[in-house]
This record gives structure tokens, sequence and C-alpha cells, in this order.
């Protein structure tokens, strides 16, 4: 069954009305997001002349385009049906993306941190003259800072906007994206401060406001890529910001332990991108097989507590597998 | 109550950071903002402009007397006259002047240089003060070189410049 683009599912996972209205407008708003940053690549690009820290918080306007271009892909590419080929699904597109995305970051950030380092090792000295506007001679330095702390604005409302709906839609490329533009405003003004540093013929200022935006770069990918390899290697199943293991956990091993047939349980859920896999593993009372119903009805009850869980596989065991449930 | 104390405390410091902005903008402004890190424009303000001249008629001429001419030459003897300073010339090749100009022996080299000039990592190319058609085709803009990093300077040049293109 095929439906229309944007009617919301992940996979095989329906997804609930508010979940939809969610996903269409994180969708929305990275597309919002994608065309603010083209105009903001404008902005800084036209002003950006030799200054370094310039030329850095430009390289990272560019670079904050990778998060939102991957998220877009995913979100489509994750929409697809479990197939013989992928009896998963595609969720796990949100991982690479994520990724993908983590890696440019800590590339990028650690060659501007090594250009930082030799422009002020070897004291780079930036020129910074003057602009004919309108007739009128200006400093190049203040329309320079005048579009640093314009533009610092727009991503850390944007990134407001968006955590939220990351929480919602358990999307961990969101979130980093959303992280990285709430953080934004502090390139800003770090490159704004240097630019007014060479104002005040500190020369030194320029390439310490550029070395403390490329190591925000650098810090941004390690996080990213600590957390996507992380999920990639299914380990347990955490809450969109990493912060703890995902309750859900807990609550699937709660509701499967109320089953009157079960004795004991034991859960393991990895974290596909969006949605969870729940393997559980259960004893029964006195090494009776339950029956078929009962089943059933166990794999209801952990399907109906969140719609992240969909994708759920319950075994009867005489006892506890240590390697496959360690505790 | 103590939420109003802690709001007005806020208000109170972000107050005083953009105060504390503007007194160091205001006293960048009475100086002279941008400033120069050696002090350049300071120095030949009422002084000396040491200025470096390699020929390329018809923008730079060295007669053999080593009394320089031509239209570069004679803007920055209209620039100096406006910062009230005495230009003393020194004739040379024009990759010796630039290695001079970044150990700060010079304040300035005229020589017929181009916006697409290699020496841009040596030295600070200005706005452009003429645009010439080349032989081959190509527009060139004529710039001059100062020294690195001394933005005080290069931006009383250039606003000099900018005057200039306005017909002032």
């Amino acid at each position: 069954m095929r439906r229309a683009p944007g009617a919301g599912r992940f996979g095989a996972t329906e997804l609930t009305e508010e979940q939809s209205g969610t996903l269409r407008r994180a969708v929305r708003l990275e597309w919002t997001t994608i065309g603010v940053l083209v105009l903001i690549i404008a902005a800084v690009g036209l002003v950006a002349g030799q200054s370094q820290a310039m030329r850095t918080a430009w390289v990272e306007d560019m670079l904050s385009l990778l998060p939102p271009i991957a998220f877009l892909v995913a979100a489509r590419i994750a929409r697809r049906s479990p197939t013989p080929r992928h009896p998963y699904g595609y969720h796990r597109a949100v991982g690479v993306g994520h990724l993908v995305a983590a890696v440019a970051l800590l590339g990028m950030g650690g060659s501007l941190v090594a250009d930082a380092g030799t422009a002020l090792l070897t004291g780079d000295r930036p020129p910074i003259g003057v602009l004919n506007v309108l007739g009128v001679p200006v400093w190049a330095g203040w329309p320079m800072v005048a579009v640093m702390v314009a533009t610092s604005i727009p991503p850390v409302i944007l990134g407001r906007m968006k955590i939220r709906l990351a929480e919602e839609l358990h999307d961990k490329v969101l979130f980093a994206d959303a992280a990285m533009n709430k953080a934004d405003w502090m390139t800003g003004l770090a490159t704004a401060a240097g630019v007014l540093g060479i104002g005040m013929g500190l020369w030194w200022a320029d390439a310490v406001a550029a070395l403390v935006v490329s190591t925000s770069i650098v810090a941004d990918g390690v996080t990213n890529l600590r957390g996507s390899v992380s999920d990639l290697v299914d380990s347990r199943a955490t809450t969109y910001d990493d912060a703890a293991p995902h309750p859900l956990i807990r609550e699937v091993e709660t509701v499967l332990r109320q089953q009157p047939w079960v004795l004991d349980v034991g859960v393991r859920v990895r974290d596909e991108g969006h949605v969870f896999h729940v393997e559980g593993f259960l004893v029964p009372v006195a090494g009776a097989m339950p029956t078929l119903e009962q089943l059933a009805a166990a794999r209801q009850r952990c399907t109906d507590l969140d719609w992240k869980i969909e994708d759920v596989v319950l075994a009867p065991v005489a006892e506890l597998p240590e390697d496959q449930v360690p505790c | 109550m103590l939420g109003e104390v802690v709001v007005s405390m806020r208000s109170c410091r972000r107050a005083l950071a953009v105060a504390a902005l503007l007194a160091v903008l205001g006293s960048g402004c009475a100086s002279g903002f941008p400033k120069d890190p050696e002090g350049t424009l300071d120095r030949v303000r009422g002084g000396e402009l040491r200025a470096g001249v390699s020929e390329s008629p018809p923008w730079t001429e060295v007669a053999d007397s080593g009394r320089p001419s031509g239209v570069e030459v004679e803007l920055v003897e209209e620039f100096a006259d406006r910062i009230d300073a005495e230009v003393v010339w020194y004739p040379g090749a024009e990759s010796h002047l630039i290695r001079s100009l970044e150990g700060g022996d010079l304040d300035v080299v005229v020589a017929g240089l181009t916006e697409t000039s290699p020496w841009a990592k040596h030295a600070a190319l200005t706005r452009p003060h003429t645009e010439i058609e080349t032989w081959d085709g190509r527009t060139e803009k004529l710039v001059l070189a100062t020294r690195l990093g001394e933005n005080g300077f290069l931006a009383e040049l250039e606003t000099f410049l900018v005057e200039r293109e306005e017909g002032r």
C-alpha cells in the first residue's frame, strides 16, 4: 500500500495525527532554515573581506546547511516501508545523516582551527580598509559588525523552535541542528568582537575570535560524532538529547512484567532513528508455555505504549540469556 | 518581589554592558578608529611619510636625479598634503620595497601595482585609484600598497581615495 508523500509515517510506523503535524512543521522549519542560511551566507560573503574571523564565520554558516539537508534527506528516506531487502525499514538513514554531518563539522572545524592558529602564530595582520557607500567613506569593519549582529538572531529563534519538535519526533539530526542554531549567536558576537578588536589596533583579536569560533565547530563535531556512532553501534536507546537512557525501556519492561504468566523479563531496545526496535525475553511462570493469544496481547501492550514502538519481537525462554540481555 | 529585583538587576547589568561598549567605541572614535597596531598614522601626521617608488610609467617614473614623478607619485604627494606630512621618496626594486614595507621601514609603496598583484599576502593593497584596459583586453585596477594591519593609515588613505572618486 503506497501513501501520498507527506502522509505521516516512518517506514512501517504510522504516525499519529499530532506527530504527522510535527513532522510537517519540522520539514517546513528546515526549509526555512536553508532559505535563511542562504541569505546569511550571501550577506556575510559580501562583507567578509580579509578578516580571518569573518571567513571562519562564513564557512560555519555554510556548514550549518548540512544538518538541515541531512534531516530532509533522512526524513524522506526513512518514510519508505520495509522491503524484503530492508526488513528493518530505512530508519538508519537518520543515523547515517547524523554521522555525515558530524564528520563534516569535525573535519572543517579542524582545518579552521589550524588556519586560526597559524594566523595567530605568524602574526597575520588583517587589513580592513574603507568602502565607498553612496559617496561616503565608511570603514569596512562597521558593515561586518552590523551583518554579524543581525545574522546572529534568526538562527537562535529557529533553533528554539526546532528543539521542541526534535523531542516530539525523537529525531537526533534535528536536535543536533537545533543545538547548533541555538549556539549561533556566540559565533556572531565573537566575530563582531574580533572585528572591533582589529579596529582598536589589536591585530590578534581577529585570530583569537576565529579560534574561538572554530573550536566551537570542532566541539559540535565531536558531540555529534559520539552520538551518531553510539546509535549506529546499537547502544541502548537514549532520550533525543542523549542525556539519559530512554524511559520507554523501563516502561516496556514493566508492562511485560505485569503479564500474569510472566515470571521474569529481559528487554533490549535499540534506536533505529525515530523508532525503536524492541526485543523482549520472557520467562513464563512454572515453565508453562504461553498461548499465542497471550503473546499477541503482551506485544500489543508494548506497541500501545508509544508511537515509537512498533517493531517488537517477544521470545519465551527457559532462563534469561545473559549475553543478549546483560545486566 | 524577588523576581522584580532579579529582573531589574539583570537589565541594569545589560545597560552597564552597553554603556561600557559605547564608551570603548566612543574613545576609539575620539583617537581615531580604526587604530594602527604600530601607530603609523600618528607618526606620519605632521611628520615624515616614507614612500617607496619603483618605476612603472606612466604611474611612476624616477629621473636620473632620483626625483620621482607620475600619476601615483602625485597621488601620494596630494595625500601627504592632506595629513600635513612631508614625503621622503625611496626608489628601489618592487620586491625589495615590499619587503621594507613589511618590516616597517616604509609606509607606502607605489609601483603601478594592480589589484591582482601577488603581494596581497605581504602588503595591504588599497582600493583602486584608476581602472585601465590593458593591451590584451583585460581590465586592471591600479592600487597602492601599505603596511599590513596598519588600518588607521589604510583607512585615512582610502578615505582620501573615495573623496577623490567623488570629485571632492
